[in-house]
């Protein structure tokens, strides 16, 4: 196994070129994978030297581009923003434990795409974009898109997550995260995320090898039960150590019509 | 066939240490074994558990899930790295005084997830102090007293 830490892009990129190699964020999956020899890469081409994937930078209409080595820990502390970063900041809270959130990537975990994880839930809610880059150039994937399959996304080999755009969300919408799991930080059995005024569009985590989303649910209690129950119905969702996959079945329409009040709660009115 | 060996220079609990270890070696691999740091533990080596825990540039880090070659030149603190010259640190004393300690094994972790929060919040709520504490396993399930111990340092009505 080899190691290299460039400092630009396009040295990265050339780096990705040798067979096996693999990008190293922050660690906390990659490594973990590593320590249980689930992974064992030829070549490790860390990002952590390249300053263009870090900071945060705010857009004329209140949206966000993230640098995909910004960590949970800057995410779950940002300030007052527009309804889709509060979104997405509101799950960052929630990701793992302290530790982990203070060394795990938005960009690693998107790339990734452990069907279980916050991140690709909150951004499929929000309508994000992922933003690739790789010797051909750049290109943007929306997030709805992105996700393909069980760890499974449209990052072609070679390519590296940049960054990810968040839209402001609608003017005075409100947004919530909720995540049922066994302790505070771990993966979740069912996450709802939620973004909305009048109509909410809504994503699921947890009950399928990605996130489901539904668009455009009425504000009821009535509507937001039915959706839930129409995806609870549909999806396929698993069965592992922490539920069952009728339980998940079980609890998703109240947890999604739960998140569903909070975000509208928090609209202005 | 031996991994080839990279050479990092990691600064630890203040020194500077020369370090030739595979890749694929963790920080918790190089601490413990090379370094001769035996105070951060091994748990469940893939993040879960917390007996690793250390500080790197000031804030916690799982050492089981950075790779030692991937640390460059950011400081780390391990428990070894944490009293002061007068004995314990006031997280350890605390826990000593709570009786918050049973086979020991977690301490070290819980010590420095405890150090960590008392210095971004002071006076953290039982809840806070809770969810601070919630990737870190305790095997004896003594986390009672455990967070005894921080509401004692937070100096909270409800201690």
């Amino acid at each position: 196994m080899n190691y290299v830490a460039p400092t630009t892009l396009a040295e990265a990129y050339r780096a990705l070129q040798a067979d096996d190699a693999v990008c190293l964020a922050g660690g906390q999956s990659l490594v973990a994978a590593m320590n249980l020899g689930l992974a064992s890469p030829a070549l490790i081409v860390s990002l952590r030297d390249i300053a263009a994937l870090r900071g945060i930078e705010t857009q004329a209409d209140g949206g966000l581009r993230i640098g995909a080595m910004v960590s949970h820990a800057e995410l779950a502390e940002l300030g007052p923003s527009a309804p889709g970063p509060e979104l997405l900041s509101r799950a960052a809270r929630v990701v793992a434990y302290p530790a982990i959130r203070a060394r795990g990537t938005i960009g690693g975990s998107v790339a990734l795409a452990d069907p279980s994880a916050d991140y690709p839930v909150a951004l499929q809610a929000i309508g994000a974009s992922i933003e690739l880059g790789g010797r051909s150039g750049t290109r943007m994937v929306s997030a709805r898109d992105f996700f393909v399959g069980l760890f499974e996304t449209a990052r072609a080999t070679g390519e590296v997550v940049l960054a990810i755009h968040v839209p402001p969300g609608p003017a005075g919408a409100g947004a919530a995260y909720e995540k049922l799991s066994i302790v505070a930080g771990d993966f979740a059995i069912v996450s709802v995320a939620a973004i909305g005024r009048d109509r909410l569009d809504i994503a699921v985590g947890g009950c399928g090898p990605t996130p489901i989303v539904v668009t455009g649910v009425g504000a009821s209690d009535e509507a937001l039960l039915a959706a839930g129950r129409a995806l609870a119905a549909s999806c396929d969702a698993p069965s592992d150590h922490r539920a069952s996959a009728a339980y998940r079945r079980r609890v998703l329409p109240e947890l999604l019509r739960r998140t569903g009040r909070t975000a509208l709660e928090r609209a202005s009115a | 066939m031996t991994a080839p060996r990279h050479h990092s220079t990691l600064v630890v609990n203040g020194e500077t240490r020369d370090v030739l270890a595979p890749v694929s070696a963790t920080l918790l691999e190089v601490v413990r074994d090379q370094l001769d740091l035996c105070g951060t533990k091994r748990g469940c080596n893939h993040g879960v558990c917390g007996a690793c825990t250390v500080l790197v540039d000031g804030r916690l880090a799982r050492a089981c899930l950075m790779l030692a070659v991937d640390v460059g030149d950011r400081p780390v603190t391990t428990i070894e790295g944490i009293a002061d010259e007068r004995g314990l640190s006031r997280v350890q004393q605390a826990l000593v005084d709570a009786g918050a300690i049973q086979c020991g094994f977690c301490t070290p972790g819980f010590v420095m997830a405890l150090t960590a929060l008392l210095d971004a919040n002071p006076h953290p709520s039982r809840d806070e102090v809770r969810s601070a504490l919630s990737g870190n396993l305790c095997r004896c399930s003594g986390y009672i007293k455990i967070v005894d111990a921080a509401m004692r340092l937070a100096g909270s009505p409800d201690a």
